[in-house]
């Protein structure tokens, strides 16, 4: 197999001297990877049975194949383990999607990460965390697996900052960002369920997002007190273009609550939906909105999303905490759409 | 000594034609592409006046992309290809 890898190869004395010539080349994002030796490179092609030649995905704007091969090779470089290789692949599959539309997320001054969702048996079997520290640090999959596709933007892509990446602040998930469902706990049906998988199936949502903000609601506890400090929190975080999606990840206590009130998720994001509508004369008053307010300003509103469904309720986080968070989508629905892919094994 | 892979593409080179450059802009047909964002459609269309009134284009037309994060359109590159002789795009941002 060794023999079919195709991309070029250079010499280093050893592991140390291969970081250094790595960062020398300009193909990490500022940490050290892992050597991309080719006996890696061929356990993360076999993990995921992949032969190198294979076409991932093609992304149109940048005029790119996306090979096996070189997802691999920046796999390793980003410090997954080969069985994680399937759950990278769907997610490259996702970036090049027409409906992600690449270009807009892999470019914009807005600066979108790559926010990833796994579902499904997959998440529990490769210890992808769904709990505690939900977006920080401890787990080598969700740190590895989202490397993995920026490098994947960087090195293949072209996303590189300063010059196809145009990021004016860019944000700490675009080094990785990646969670799991707690489906486990969850009392709701997964995501990838409500968006057309079955249970026993893996898959990822593939979402181009602006940072995780965080809220807090210590004092309610109905679904009603905790989901109105959200709305109020999330109705002043839209753009004007809006946007294409929220994710709202409820966490351990604010779950519990809101379950214990009987709210499904359908209904979760239709009060979300009623309830972040801005007004017109707001949006003016406010410098978002071109214009001066007309008196009808005050009654005609705009909603964050098109459509309630356009609410993402992910059940994630910690057990403990009154804390929860949302996620606004980059851009506007025109620009990028959430892809689901399933994981291939 | 150890070897490693390239993680990058290596470039294949992709031939790209243009089509020369007018020595005059009388009596051209000027298209105007412009991206959504705010004033792009004002700013292209002053530019495509100063043409006309200015360097002798026979009019100036606009066209809009869907959005600023998509490439033009096959359905107005195709009639832009067929009704105009100069084309100016920017990005307004």
């Amino acid at each position: 197999m060794p023999a079919t890898l195709t991309s070029k190869r250079l010499r280093a004395a050893d592991d140390a001297e291969a970081i250094e010539l790595c960062f020398a080349r300009g193909w990490t994002d500022g940490l050290p990877v892992v050597p991309p030796t080719p006996e890696r490179v061929v356990r993360m092609l076999e993990a995921a049975q992949l032969q190198p030649s294979h076409e991932i995905t093609y992304v149109a704007h940048r005029a790119v194949s996306v090979t096996a091969e070189k997802v691999a090779i920046n796999a390793v470089m980003a410090g997954c383990r080969p069985e994680y290789m399937p759950v990278v692949v769907a997610a490259i599959e996702g970036i090049g999607d027409p409906r992600w539309s690449y270009h807009g997320p892999g470019t914009s001054t807005a600066g979108a990460a790559v926010l990833l969702i796994v579902n499904g048996p997959i998440a529990r079997e490769l210890d992808i965390n769904s709990g505690d520290n939900l977006f920080g640090p401890g787990w080598r999959a969700n740190l590895t697996i989202g490397r993995a596709v920026r490098l994947v933007m960087r090195n293949v892509c072209g996303s590189i900052p300063g010059t196809l990446d145009r990021g004016t602040l860019g944000h700490p998930g675009k080094l990785s960002f990646v969670i799991a469902e707690n489906e486990a706990e969850s009392p709701w049906p997964p995501l990838h369920v409500e968006r057309g998988f079955r249970p026993d199936q893996s898959a990822v949502t593939i979402v181009a997002a602006a940072g995780p903000r965080q809220f807090y609601n210590q004092l309610s506890n109905t679904a009603e007190g905790v989901l109105t400090t959200l709305a109020d929190d999330m109705r002043a975080s839209g753009n004007l273009m809006g946007q294409p999606h929220f994710v709202v990840v409820l966490a351990g206590e604010h779950m519990r609550t809101i379950a214990g009130d009987g709210w499904t998720k359908a209904m979760i994001r239709e009060f979300l939906y009623e309830r972040t509508k801005n007004s017109y004369a707001h949006l003016r008053r406010t410098q978002q909105m071109a214009g001066a307010v007309q008196p009808e300003d005050e009654t005609r509103v705009r909603p964050l999303v098109e459509s309630p469904d356009d609410i993402f309720v992910v059940a994630a986080g910690g057990r403990a905490g009154a804390f929860s968070c949302y996620i606004p989508g980059w851009g506007g629905k025109r620009s990028s759409q959430a892809v689901t892919k399933e994981v291939k094994r | 000594m150890i070897e490693i892979l390239d993680p990058t593409v290596e470039t294949t080179t992709q031939p790209i034609k243009f089509v020369a450059r007018p020595g005059s802009l009388a009596g051209k047909r000027i298209g105007l592409v412009e991206n959504t964002k705010f004033n792009s459609d004002r700013l292209l269309q002053k530019i495509g006046d100063i043409l006309v009134a200015e360097h002798g284009a026979a009019d100036a037309r606009l066209w809009r992309k869907h959005n600023a994060s998509v490439p033009a359109h096959d359905e107005i590159v195709q009639e832009i290809k067929a009704t105009c002789d100069v084309m100016v795009a920017g990005i307004g941002d």
